[in-house]
């Protein structure tokens, strides 16, 4: 796996750091989000910064980016401090970051994010030019398949991170910080972005990569440093750390990385089947799934998994053959009506479309069971506490209580809202896209353990996961999509890691097929298409 | 504008040429197409606004509000609305009027410009600086500008001459009223600062998201502080144009281009809450909505219907292009 191309660590004692923290503190008035983490990073190296959900991470590597202010601390890169406070300032010292939370403007198109935060305002800005320009770099980063001309709201999720990623490796960046960059990311596009990290490091650049998925970190950083509640917890080398190690510095208790098993199951009861699925983007699909089933869909972002669930939702038109709901036959569906009939969908993009953000963790856990003539509010909320106060404990959702507004709290903590609103519903089938994308461990295991105590219950689970390894041990079944068809259906001993990404490239079984791709940068990710059926939960 | 440019490789198929593609994307599509049917109805019912005096009128009763719409239009492209731009017009309107009875023409044009600017900045370092909601300060300096005005001038007067009516409201050649060649230059070069220079796209990039814009390292208060001062400098170029044309300076001028310039922005398609809106598409909305009032007036309706017409024109032209997306969304996933 680990590829020796990149230059080791050079010897901490020889070499000056490429970028040193000393004793960062930020504090958020009584909050402090970061207290006293110190920590370097050698030119050339891979530098992971890990840690749960709120260790602060995040904002660390916000402050590395200029984008927050330490209360106090230095942070120097190349021997000279670094103009704290600006972003600006800190893209020209070299340092550039992608972050998780898109920094990209919505009604741009690439070539304008790509090129318009360069330079002065009153410059004069040529479209033509933009584009040639964004076209170039884009072909420089292998990245053909996106279109400068693109509004940057009408990409998918994963060629949005691309776009990112590529703009903050446009500058020839001395520094590039990672925050979660490949979270949205499939196989072959976590492969681009370990080839890109590469060739900078081979340059003499370094990084910091920020992320959740351990194997990446196995793969790509040289060092790393462990953050827990605002602290370093400790460091690590290369090949000198196993998961379960890295799992237990983190959570600060003996923990280990594991995956449940499914339940077995008790029943042969159908709770959801479709026969030859129509919609956009995708081609006859038939599926069953069974009660107390988890079945996992696999393949690459854009091969009709998202409309898949969006279409058995009702959230975009489709039409099938055949198509029943806990064995009552339906023709067609709309949300509302497919909440009635005992569905519940955990939607892509948690903040835009799981969660009303400003409004209170425990309205949103009730959203979809509000009435326009039921009570509202706090005499709600308190009628509700028991099931509410049983949600935040099941999931471990940490909170200062039912009242606290949902956007305060972290990621995965957001993401088990949405999940956990669908929870002792009376639901027959549940609908996950990818419910564990930029989430740490602990809140992963957290989720799992729920996905599978619903599938005792006899809950059809549908889950969409970019992470195969999820799939492989927590589902009793795999179907792998290819360009909106069903590719492959994989159960027991063929229920491989290897089988599920090599079905998901169009291939059979083979890993190299998937690595030959990802090397020419063709199918990194799809055409832009998966994004037109999402317009009709937005709008 | 830029939608002439593909056209010829019609071999890459010009609708989807690129100033095509930005045009439906700001929404333009509809309220063109709108205009151009009222255009055709209008003088079908009344041929005679093609002669030279019919003509001359309708771009002297247009011309100002297509000003203060691309005004608000500049507003509501940073996220925000401005509830004090007839109050702006209102105060512009009589400075540049008093002014002309003492000062020479140039300076009374910067006099007012300035002031233009100034009220524009004075929003804009509340609501880009101070933090504040657009639609709560622009409400309370409407009041404060709107009094303002009644200072400077309490009843309609001042100093506007034949020869300034001329310049602005007259003929440039015979069928060629000068307010639209005005309008003209003002529009060109507007559309220059937005899509051609990098201030522009950072105009529609605040709207569109402005921690993103910050976070790419851009100073976005700036950009909508500049957004609100280029909106007053505009608003007194309408406001300055409506004096000419009126001959006087008026302190209620400006009133009734409040809701005529939100209105013309709505129907020009724009987002309110910013980052899409075209200037060619605010225009021809904005003479649409002017000339409703005549085309009832030569059509021998009430004019009290004007209101009811032009609340018709604007749910049509915005509804339309919703219902006929949901259609053909339907439609390609029955197809499909």
């Amino acid at each position: 796996m680990s590829d020796p191309t990149a230059p080791g660590p050079a010897p901490a004692t020889t070499a000056a750091p490429l970028l040193a923290a000393t004793d960062l503190v930020k504090s958020y008035g009584p909050v402090k989000a970061v207290q006293g983490v110190t920590f370097h990073c050698n030119p050339g190296e891979v530098l992971a910064l890990v840690g749960e959900n709120g260790a602060g991470k995040s904002t660390v590597a916000k402050m590395l980016a200029g984008a927050v202010t330490p209360t106090s601390g230095s942070i120097t890169v190349a021997g000279e401090p670094l103009a704290s406070g600006s972003v600006k300032q800190s893209r020209l010292s070299g340092v550039r970051c992608a972050f998780q939370e898109l920094a990209l403007v919505p009604d741009w198109t690439v070539a304008e994010n790509l090129s318009l935060p360069d330079g002065a305002p009153l410059r004069g800005f040529s479209q033509k030019k933009s584009v040639a320009k964004a076209k170039q770099l884009l072909e420089a980063l292998h990245l053909p398949q996106i279109d400068p001309r693109a509004a940057v709201d009408t990409l998918s999720l994963a060629d949005r991170q691309l776009v990112e990623i590529a703009r903050a490796l446009a500058g020839d960046p001395k520094l590039l910080i990672l925050d979660e960059a490949s979270s949205a990311l499939t196989p072959p596009g976590v492969a681009w972005l370990f080839a890109r990290i590469r060739e900078l490091t081979a340059r003499g650049g370094s990084v910091i990569y920020v992320s959740h998925r351990l194997g990446e970190i196995a793969e790509i950083a040289d060092r790393g440093t462990v953050l827990r509640d605002g602290k370093v917890a400790g460091e690590f080398v290369r090949g000198g750390w196993t998961d379960d190690e890295l799992i237990s510095m983190m959570a600060g208790r003996e923990a280990e990385r594991f995956f449940p098993s499914p339940p077995p199951r008790t029943t042969d009861a159908v709770a959801l089947s479709v026969e030859n699925l129509r919609a956009e983007g995708l081609h006859g699909i038939d599926l069953s799934l069974g009660a107390g089933e988890i079945l996992g869909i696999g393949g690459l972002q854009g091969h009709g998994q998202a409309e898949l669930l969006r279409a058995l939702f009702g959230a975009s038109p489709a039409q099938a053959d055949s198509w029943t709901v806990g064995g009552r036959r339906i023709r067609r569906t709309t949300p509302v009506r497919a909440v009635a009939n005992g569905l519940g969908y955990v939607p892509e993009d948690r903040k835009r479309e799981g969660l009303a953000l400003e409004m209170s963790v425990g309205e949103n856990l009730l959203a979809p069971w509000y009435r326009a003539y039921q009570l509202g509010g706090r005499p709600r909320l308190s009628r509700e506490r028991g099931w509410i106060d049983g949600i935040l404990n099941a999931l471990s959702v940490r909170t200062r209580g039912p009242n606290e507004l949902a956007g305060s709290l972290s990621g995965g903590n957001q993401q088990k809202l949405v999940f956990g609103r669908w929870m002792n519903r009376d639901r027959t089938v549940i609908l996950l896209h990818d419910p564990t994308r930029g989430i740490d461990v602990r809140a992963k295991q957290e989720l799992y353990g729920a996905i599978v105590d619903l599938a005792k219950q006899g809950v059809g689970i549908l889950w969409f996961s970019t992470e195969v390894e999820e799939l492989v041990h927590v589902c009793h079944r795999v179907v792998v999509l290819y360009q909106g068809q069903v590719a492959d259906e994989l159960i027991d001993h063929r229920l491989t890691a290897d089988n599920v990404v090599g079905a998901a490239v169009g291939a059979t079984g083979s890993l190299a097929a998937q690595t030959a791709a990802a090397a020419s940068g063709a199918p990194i990710s799809s055409p832009p298409n998966s994004n037109v059926a999402q317009e009709g939960l937005v709008r | 504008m830029s939608a002439i440019s593909p056209a010829p490789s019609f071999a890459t198929r010009w609708w989807n040429g690129t100033g095509v593609v930005r045009l439906r994307r700001e929404g333009a599509v509809a309220p063109i197409g709108a205009f151009v049917v009222f255009f055709v109805v209008y003088v079908i019912i009344n041929p005679a606004l093609l002669t030279r005096f019919q003509l001359q009128t309708a771009a002297n009763l247009v011309v100002p509000l297509a000003l203060v719409a691309l005004g608000q239009l500049i507003i509501v492209l940073v996220g925000g609305i401005d509830i004090s731009i007839g109050a702006i017009m209102s105060l512009c309107n009589v400075v540049f009027a008093v002014q002309l009875e003492t000062m020479p023409v140039p300076v009374a044009i910067l006099l007012s410009m300035g002031v233009g600017l100034a009220c524009g900045l004075f929003n804009g370092l509340l609501v880009a600086y101070g933090g504040l909601p657009a639609i709560a300060v622009t409400l309370a300096s409407a009041f404060i500008f709107g009094s303002l005005a009644r200072e400077v001038l309490d009843r309609p007067g001042g100093g506007v001459t034949k020869e300034i009516y001329l310049a602005t409201s007259g003929e440039l050649l015979p069928f060629v009223p000068v307010a639209l060649v005005w309008l003209a230059v003002v529009a060109v070069l507007l559309w220059l600062l937005l899509q051609r220079t990098a201030l522009g796209r950072h105009i529609y990039g605040v709207g569109s998201n402005m921690e993103s814009v910050r976070a790419a390292g851009l100073n976005a208060r700036l950009t909508k502080l500049l957004a609100f001062g280029l909106a007053g400098v505009i608003t007194s170029f309408g406001a300055m144009m409506l004096a000419a044309s009126t001959v006087t300076g008026d302190p209620r001028s400006g009133d009734p281009y409040l809701l005529s310039s939100i209105a013309a922005v709505a129907l020009a398609g724009a987002a309110f809450t910013g980052g899409r809106g075209s200037i060619i598409g605010t225009i021809l909305a904005a003479c649409t909505l002017g000339l409703i009032g005549n085309l009832l007036f030569f059509a021998g309706v009430n004019s009290y219907w004007q209101y009811v017409i032009s609340a018709l024109i604007i749910v049509a032209v915005v509804g339309i292009p919703v219902v006929w997306k949901r259609i053909a969304f339907a439609a390609r996933g029955a197809r499909s």
